[in-house]
């Protein structure tokens, strides 16, 4: 019982605290338009190099805010107790940190789904792509997919949190890396074979892929596999990550280093 | 005058170089779009040069870190503890604001060279521009002017505390409005007027023109125009800011 009041109480309640974009006059601009205009912006590029597809940067752009909702949230919700000077109290509690850091991964996942959810619907009316009904299943697996792996992945910044002072910087590294390699822009097949490997263990690329397959006709079933390789993906990071902020928490206890700047 | 905005500019662009953040910005983020570009540019149908994806990223990546260094610039002298004394001396406040924002333009050099190095180096994109000369002038003039529009945003987002989001925020609409890596063919009618008002439109084709040729002394005097009036809009804004600051005793209030 008081493993479940951690995981979902104080995971809100982290969440409200620590994620400091929640603040509406820097959601509505960040989490909201940002997205939005990466999604024209990159469907004007794909237009003046003669691609014409829309639909293929309104996807991708509009999946890959996902990475940033959860990369730049679980960053916060973990790395600013050392900010706030609250990661020794928060260490030398008794509760779950199982129950503890999940708790604050929920919200965080959620915000993903809702900010995606807003990018598509905007920006297939701004650029006036049609998105078939028919597809809004697949499309709510693949985003589902997606905003779990990215959030496991996001453990990694909390977990990089309790040691480093800014996983901001590292966060915007790899949100960058994810951009050009993920499949977000640049499709796959264009990209050198090295580099589509690495994509393919990275958040984001299978659920694209899947994405777009779905909303170009194909079935939920047929896009099974690149689903749940989405999800392996994710399950990978989770596991990682849950041992990374086991390993992180030690050694800043053995180095006493977690109020150290 | 001219030594404090000198010694101004080259001190900030110190800081700055000594940020991880700034210099990320600066130096990586220019990579992703120039990077995006040329793969568009190389599968699309229409014929663009890759030596102006270069361009259009380096110019993106200038106003990126301008954009959003000049929309906190305030705010962080007041987080700093320096804004008062920076207010209370003899000198204008806006001289000792705008080297801020130029030195946060002037991050563009690191954008450029890591974009032109790593198009030649990954992609074999050939480094000749046209105009060499003009090219090594269009630069600071593109820097000058990107930085006075910082200077603008600077001064008119005094009051609004989330200003670094809503900085960031704009980066796309002013890169698409540009025409930093879109033709404003491509974009609705309305768009080019506005264009006209924003300094990275002409700075990307001063060094566009010097680049790949044409005649770039035209975009760098409206560089230096643009830059001239930004400075005189972001002097009245400033006073009238510095006024009310004053008058409710709230510099130092963060």
């Amino acid at each position: 019982m008081n493993w479940l009041r951690v995981f979902f109480v104080g995971g809100l309640t982290s969440y409200r605290a620590l994620f400091r974009w929640l603040n509406p006059w820097v959601y509505v601009p960040l989490m909201l338009l940002y997205p939005l205009f990466q999604i024209v912006f990159f469907a004007y590029v794909g237009r003046g190099a003669g691609l014409g597809s829309d639909r293929f940067f309104l996807i991708g752009n509009a999946l890959a805010t996902i990475a940033v909702a959860c990369l730049f949230g679980m960053g916060q919700v973990i790395g600013n107790e050392r900010w706030f000077m609250t990661l020794p109290a928060l260490l030398s509690s008794p509760a779950s940190r199982l129950a503890l850091f999940l708790g604050r991964s929920l919200p965080t996942m959620l915000n993903g789904i809702f900010v995606c959810a807003f990018a598509l619907t905007t920006g297939s009316l701004v650029l006036g792509v049609d998105l078939p009904l028919g597809a809004a299943g697949g499309l709510a697996l693949a985003i589902l997919a997606c905003a779990f792996s990215c959030t496991a992945f996001g453990m990694w910044f909390g977990a990089l949190g309790l040691r480093g002072r800014n996983v901001g910087i590292l966060a915007n590294l790899i949100d960058g890396i994810m951009l050009v390699v993920c499949g977000v822009n640049v499709p796959l097949r264009d990209l050198p074979g090295w580099v589509q490997t690495v994509a393919n263990g990275l958040p984001l690329t299978h659920g694209i892929g899947a994405a777009r397959r779905v909303v170009a006709g194909a079935s939920v079933g047929s896009v099974g596999h690149a689903l749940t390789m989405e999800v392996v993906v994710g399950l990978v990071y989770f596991v990682v990550g849950v041992g990374l902020l086991h390993v992180f928490e030690l050694e800043g206890r053995r180095t006493a280093s977690l109020e150290a700047f | 005058m001219i030594r404090l905005a000198a010694r101004g500019v080259l001190l900030q662009f110190k800081i700055l170089s000594q940020s991880a953040f700034d210099m990320l910005n600066a130096a990586f983020w220019p990579l992703v779009f120039a990077t995006i570009a040329y793969y568009l540019f190389r599968s699309g149908s229409h014929a663009r040069s890759l030596f102006d994806a270069s361009l259009g990223a380096t110019v993106m990546t200038m106003w990126a870190t301008c954009g959003i260094g000049a929309a906190f610039a305030v705010q962080w002298q007041r987080r700093l503890g320096t804004l008062e004394l920076l207010v209370a001396s003899p000198t204008p406040f806006i001289a000792l604001l705008a080297p801020i924002t130029i030195a946060y333009a002037a991050l563009g050099i690191y954008s450029l060279a890591s974009t032109l190095l790593w198009g030649r180096v990954l992609f074999g994109i050939p480094v000749d521009p046209v105009h060499p000369f003009l090219f090594v002038v269009s630069l600071p003039a593109a820097i000058l002017a990107i930085g006075m529009l910082g200077l603008l945003v600077s001064s008119t987002l005094i009051l609004y505390r989330a200003a670094g989001a809503l900085g960031n925020s704009l980066e796309y609409p002013i890169w698409l409005a540009t025409g930093l890596l879109v033709p404003l063919s491509l974009l609705p009618g309305w768009v080019r007027p506005i264009s006209w008002l924003l300094a990275p439109t002409w700075g990307m084709r001063a060094l566009r023109e010097s680049a790949l040729g044409g005649s770039p002394l035209p975009a760098i005097g409206w560089c230096l125009v643009t830059s001239a009036a930004y400075a005189a809009l972001a002097a009245v804004f400033l006073g009238h800011f510095e006024r009310l600051a004053r008058e409710k005793a709230s510099f130092a209030l963060t």
